[in-house]
């Protein structure tokens, strides 16, 4: 079974860029234009923050968006939505249908394939402190199984601040186009796993941006790509640490 | 279409266990199904400014340990009645497959699409009332997408992959697509796979501010069907590689998905999306169109979603397979009915009958498909299909064999 993926591109999306200034990692603000008006007015943050990052993602690696199959994996999905929609149950009045359509784990997959006349395969998952660990591993097993290439999204929005503390605390987002073919890759990553036998660090740094941020548990392999640093990277914070070895090309 | 080589290879499914309105265990549901008996009635025990029916659970559900309480949700709960049946044995399967490859080869994905939220708004009343969360919420344990998935995986003492799959209402059958694929994969020998919803007011007032809900019972694929019932359920199912032990269960060969690209909660009007779901399942198994005796419908009994299903499944099978709609049954479960009505498919081929479609009296006029109304006993079957479609336009048909 084929063990190694290569990585066409990336882009990381986060609305206020300052706070990846002590890291050093490059992003770019959400690009409303990506998104027509009719469209752009019924979505949220987290739509438009993963819409930004995935269409980023698809045009650095050239790839064709109309039969991408893709991953969208964030834990709290549309929770800014949601805490709306909950705070109004108590009122008897009718709900807002666009809300309630909006609340849905899967609507900013929806929103991309409608966008993009895009009729391939998309899942919405989430996995708590793994959810950009499974989202890498679900990309890697569905292109074993399919081939070509898929495009993996993680992304939180902020989130109330009285639901987990500091989580969602800043907004994060990033894309990646995951392929079976070198073809001009970037680099190449291994599936990920429970490393027990050398276990993969993870400063003090990254397990607070991903305490504040879920979807910053994707920074270090962004960093390791920006920065062309091939080694082992850790793709969550919290124990067991899953991790993928990246070889990035010169 | 010809027998061609499988894409995928098929897995074993080596124990299911359903609990609905229909009530609990297989045996429950067999006999609901057989006898063609509703379990819905009108919706009691949740407060919305509207009267419809509900396929609600009405057994006694069993509580968490003390030790996993930060879980606790009704969705958990519902989840661990479901493990626990004895006669469904899905836990005595768990705990074999643990000795046989290690718990960290065993992987939990589970389908959702609103989770622990039940809990959620109640914890949101005392948020507006008291400007503050109660103090046993736990937002990532009870409410988040995995809570169920993560909440199963501590309690079977299992360590390698857990998540959740949340695509609306194909996310039950989504999370057996991602099971298969990773045994395929070499990643895990045995996956738990399945679906968990429980009712809320937020889901059921969602639907309703969309004119969604019916106000009686639904009658799916009926002419004068008005709606939906909303349900509750957990379908969990235990998949393993192939070997020479389980040669003797029914397989799951393949699972097709694919997005009408079209609009949030309409579907593609001619039903692209449905097609190419039913389509893929199909060529990824290597089975021809001819091959399928029973299709399980999405069949939600809303008027757009059984018109557009309609055309796609005559513009596949014509009218040479027996199709029937269970959620007159059961509710529309959302998130756990992919899951529900795979186990329905393999309980219709465990026991050679074709399930009825509760409700339904007279056909749509544009279906011209086999629409069976009340079960057909005796029946000769061999492979079935599961259809569910979701919001978002997010397709998933699940195709299972003896």
């Amino acid at each position: 079974m084929n063990k190694i993926f290569f990585i066409k591109s990336f882009s990381v999306c986060c609305p206020d860029v300052k706070l990846l200034g002590n890291i050093q990692l490059q992003a770019s603000d959400i690009d409303k234009t990506l998104i027509p008006v009719d469209m752009r007015r019924r979505t949220s943050m987290a739509t438009r923050m993963a819409i930004t990052a995935a269409k980023n993602a698809c045009e650095n690696a050239a790839v064709e968006t109309h039969n991408l199959p893709s991953i969208f994996a964030s834990l709290g999905g549309e929770i800014q939505v949601t805490d709306s929609l909950c705070r109004s149950l108590d009122d008897d009045a009718t709900l807002s249908p666009t809300q309630f359509l909006n609340s849905v784990h899967n609507a900013t997959a929806g929103y991309w394939g409608i966008l993009n006349h895009n009729q391939a395969a998309t899942t919405a998952l989430s996995a708590a402190d793994d959810t950009f660990a499974m989202g890498l591993l679900e990309v890697c097993v569905q292109l074993q199984s399919q081939g070509g290439n898929c495009l993996l999204v993680c992304y939180d929005e902020l989130w109330p601040q009285y639901l987990t503390p500091p989580s969602g605390s800043f907004a994060f987002a990033c894309g990646l186009v995951i392929s079976l073919e070198a073809t001009g890759a970037l680099g190449s990553i291994s599936m990920p796993q429970i490393n027990v036998n050398s276990p993969v660090t993870v400063s003090k740094e990254q397990v607070l941006l991903a305490q504040s941020a879920p979807a910053g548990a994707a920074i270090p392999l962004l960093l390791a790509l920006q920065n062309k640093n091939s080694s082992w990277v850790p793709l969550n914070t919290n124990s067991p640490i899953w991790s993928s070895e990246l070889t990035v090309f010169q | 279409m010809n027998n061609n080589q499988a894409l995928i290879p098929p897995v074993a499914v080596i124990a299911y266990s359903a609990l609905s309105a229909c009530g609990q265990g297989n045996k429950a549901l067999h006999q609901a199904l057989s006898e063609n008996k509703s379990g819905l009635a009108p919706l009691e025990f949740l407060n919305v400014p509207f009267k419809t029916y509900v396929g609600a659970i009405t057994q006694q559900l069993q509580s968490l340990h003390p030790e996993l309480i930060d879980y606790d949700s009704r969705n958990s709960r519902v989840a661990l009645t479901a493990l626990n049946d004895t006669d469904a044995g899905v836990r005595v399967a768990i705990e074999e497959l643990k000795s046989k490859y290690g718990s960290q080869r065993i992987g939990v994905v589970i389908g959702t699409s609103t989770s622990g939220l039940y809990e959620t708004e109640e914890a949101y009343s005392e948020l507006l009332r008291t400007n503050k969360m109660p103090t046993n919420f736990h937002f990532v344990k009870q409410h988040a997408y995995q809570a169920t998935a993560r909440f199963l995986q501590v309690e079977l003492g299992l360590c390698g992959i857990c998540y959740a799959v949340s695509t609306a209402c194909s996310s039950g059958a989504k999370a057996i697509a991602a099971g298969q694929r990773l045994i395929a994969s070499n990643v895990c020998d045995a996956v738990l796979v399945g679906g968990v919803d429980t009712l809320c007011r937020l889901t059921l007032r969602g639907f309703h501010s969309l004119d969604l809900v019916s106000e009686n019972p639904c009658t799916p694929m009926d002419r004068n069907r008005q709606g939906l019932s909303i349900g509750e359920a957990a379908g969990l199912l235990v998949l393993e590689k192939c070997c020479s032990s389980n040669t003797n269960n029914m397989k799951l060969l393949a699972v097709g998905e694919s997005a009408d690209a079209y609009h949030m909660s309409t579907p593609h009007p001619e039903g692209i999306g449905a097609m190419s779901a039913m389509k893929n399942s199909l060529r990824m198994a290597g089975i021809s169109v001819d091959k399928l005796d029973y299709l399980n419908l999405h069949a939600t009994a809303t008027k757009i979603n059984d018109r557009v299903e309609s055309t796609a499944v005559y513009s596949i099978f014509a009218d040479n397979v027996k199709c029937s709609g269970t959620k007159g049954l059961t509710g529309h479960t959302l998130g756990a009915s992919g899951a529900l009505e795979t186990i329905i498919s393999l309980i219709a081929l465990k026991y050679q009958f074709i399930p009825g479609t509760h409700g339904l009296e007279e056909l749509e006029i544009d279906c011209k498909c086999q629409v069976v109304k009340t079960p057909l006993h005796d029946q000769k079957l061999h492979i079935a299909m599961s259809n569910s479609f979701g919001f978002g336009g997010n397709n998933a048909s699940v195709l299972v064999g003896l």
